[in-house]
């Protein structure tokens, strides 16, 4: 995966000063706490919907982030169009976590992506809602520039309006690799995430109301079950927030929009050819864009994205594995799949990427280096084997399934002694 | 008094010197502190949400580093409907090293001696850091019904052990469960 061999390659950096990797470590799992805990608070208030309502951003896509992630911006459909690069339809979904008011009045969606905690700061991300207000659709624009780990959110670069467009327009190639289709990470990884991607909104379908609902509720850590098991149901449900919504659309605003959005020769092609689309009901309306089926989109569609998996159900999507290698116990959004045991079993400080690469005994028990050191400083036996540990340590050997293997023994033998 | 005054205005620009030298120390210290305190809240909560039938250990009151826990014997073992306190106290570089376990309710065991200590391998040599509270009760727990004989702390249980009979009423005699 892409995020691995960044990870692979800021090794050496991390392993100079341990200290302040270990500290950025424990930031950034404070910072994740916080964010646990402000983002359960505020769903317990069921201010999802009011941030449906309310920014009309439910479900936030990504579109031409490069592979580097070092630029990661949202587009509405308006600039996709304008652009005229199709970008929408490599639609990216990532959750909104949260949202909160800086203190110069910008608004911010917290979001979380999908691609673990190596992406940026440690999975989370910010969006700026442009405008901020209420019925202005066009929520936009990320965010930073950096993949650093740790990094704090605050810190985050937030791109001006005018360079986004620049940003975005990475070539569509960089989405069709398979390790990094961002749509078929995203609704399966983030587990009971309400993140459709990919609809077209298909607007006449509204009794499928009840499958958003469904998909609220299962907010919370329920697991992969709740997951939305359909791409139609994500793109019916949202069509159908779309219809609620664009009740309540002011017209002299959707005609402003319209005019600045969608420029005349897009606004007529045929519905089969049109690509972008996006939960906006100005858009979906004006341009007409309603597909025959409720589906989002068709298999055999020329338009189609690669990078988006077959329309078959999604459940046993490879993705959910990941989520259980997330070590029991944290919460749902901790998804940090490359480190099998999670923290260190002798200092219970979690390991970081360096010590879950590091193997010091072949019975295969891991523990961070400091634990380590501190074991060869006195009496040099492995805690899990009591041999004696000798030679250099084997570092980055194991590959996740044999590392796994080998200390589900070495627990086992634990146990049992 | 110009030495005087020289050594006080010397102070200040020779203390952040002699201070950082100094300061690994302590800092270590508490930092170790720390790290033994963070594992043993952890095991805390893991023998807490384990739910292991027959063991509890708590930290007494105020301090982290001393356990109380409690043992009962396992079933059809003579040590049957017995129930064990024991104490756990946890050295300051644990979990490299090991706990000093006692108990703390008499116990007729060959492996215990009439002082409450006990004679078990991986609380001495056989010690690893990644024992915890849980599996050091778990042993001791599985120790009661199957002692080692061989190296007897109480020669006369190790005698009694093979008439299990007289040993189980030797128990119940002995049994003084602290309220």
């Amino acid at each position: 995966m892409v995020s691995d061999s960044i990870a692979n390659a800021s090794i050496p950096i991390a392993a100079k000063d341990f200290p302040r990797k270990k500290r950025a470590n424990r930031s950034a799992k404070l910072k994740q706490c916080k964010l646990d805990a402000r983002r359960e608070q505020w769903l317990s208030q069921d201010a999802w919907r009011l941030v449906c309502s309310e920014f009309k951003c439910e479900v936030v896509r990504f579109v031409g982030y490069g592979s580097n992630y070092t630029s990661s911006v949202y587009m509405g459909p308006s600039e996709a169009k304008k652009s005229n690069k199709h970008l929408d339809v490599s639609g990216h979904a990532v959750m909104l976590t949260d949202h909160f008011e800086s203190r110069n009045g910008t608004k911010f969606f917290y979001i979380q992506n999908s691609h673990g905690e190596d992406w940026r700061s440690g999975g989370y991300g910010k969006i700026v809602k442009n405008k901020g207000c209420k019925g202005e659709p066009d929520a936009s624009v990320v965010v930073d520039a950096h993949n650093e780990r740790g990094q704090s959110i605050e810190n985050l670069e937030i791109m001006p309006r005018e360079d986004m467009k620049v940003e975005s327009v990475h070539p569509y190639s960089d989405l069709d690799s398979p390790s990094n289709s961002p749509t078929s990470h995203t609704s399966i990884a983030l587990g009971s995430t309400v993140s459709g991607t990919n609809f077209s909104g298909s607007s006449g379908d509204s009794s499928s109301g009840s499958s958003w609902s469904g998909s609220v509720t299962g907010e919370d850590e329920e697991g992969d079950d709740e997951c939305l098991d359909d791409w139609e149901a994500v793109a019916d449900a949202l069509a159908a927030t779309n219809d609620k919504k664009k009740q309540h659309t002011n017209p002299s605003l959707e005609q402003h929009i319209n005019a600045i959005d969608s420029p005349p020769e897009l606004a007529h092609r045929p519905a089969s050819q049109i690509v972008t689309s996006y939960p906006k009901p100005e858009c979906v309306e004006k341009v007409q864009m309603v597909p025959p089926t409720g589906r989002a989109w068709k298999p055999d569609d020329t338009f189609r994205p690669q990078s988006l998996p077959n329309l078959s159900k999604q459940l046993s999507f490879p993705m959910n594995s990941g989520r259980h290698y997330g070590c029991g116990g944290v919460t749902w959004s901790s998804n940090n799949a490359p480190s099998l045991p999670s923290s260190c079993p002798i200092c219970c400080e979690d390991l970081d990427f360096t010590d879950s690469t590091f193997l010091p005994c072949l019975c295969g028990f891991r523990l961070c280096l400091f634990c380590h050191k501190r074991i060869l400083e006195e009496d040099g036996r492995c805690p899990g084997c009591r041999k004696q540990y000798n030679g250099g340590p084997i570092v980055g050997e194991a590959t996740l399934d044999g590392g796994g293997l080998r200390l589900a023994r070495s627990c086992s033998m634990i146990m049992r002694s | 008094m110009t030495t005087i005054n020289r050594q006080d205005s010397n102070t200040p620009v020779t203390a952040p010197p002699i201070a950082s030298s100094k300061q690994p120390l302590p800092t270590v210290k508490t930092v170790d502190t720390q790290s033994v305190r963070k594992r043993l809240q952890s095991e805390l909560m893991a023998l807490m949400m384990s739910g292991d039938s027959g063991i509890s250990a708590f930290p007494e009151e105020d301090n982290l580093f001393n356990w109380k826990g409690t043992i009962s014997g396992s079933k059809d073992t003579v040590f049957e409907g017995t129930e064990y306190k024991l104490s756990l106290s946890f050295p300051n570089d644990y979990p490299f090293k090991s706990p000093k376990v006692k108990f703390e309710t008499s116990c007729f065991h060959p492996n215990v001696d009439v002082f409450g200590n006990i004679c078990l391998d991986i609380l001495q040599d056989k010690w690893s850091s990644a024992y915890d509270v849980r599996t050091i009760l778990i042993s001791i727990q599985s120790l009661l019904g199957e002692p080692n004989t061989a190296s007897p702390l109480n020669t006369q249980a190790a005698s009694l052990w093979g008439n299990q009979e007289e040993y189980r009423k030797m128990v119940e005699k002995l049994y003084k469960p602290v309220a």
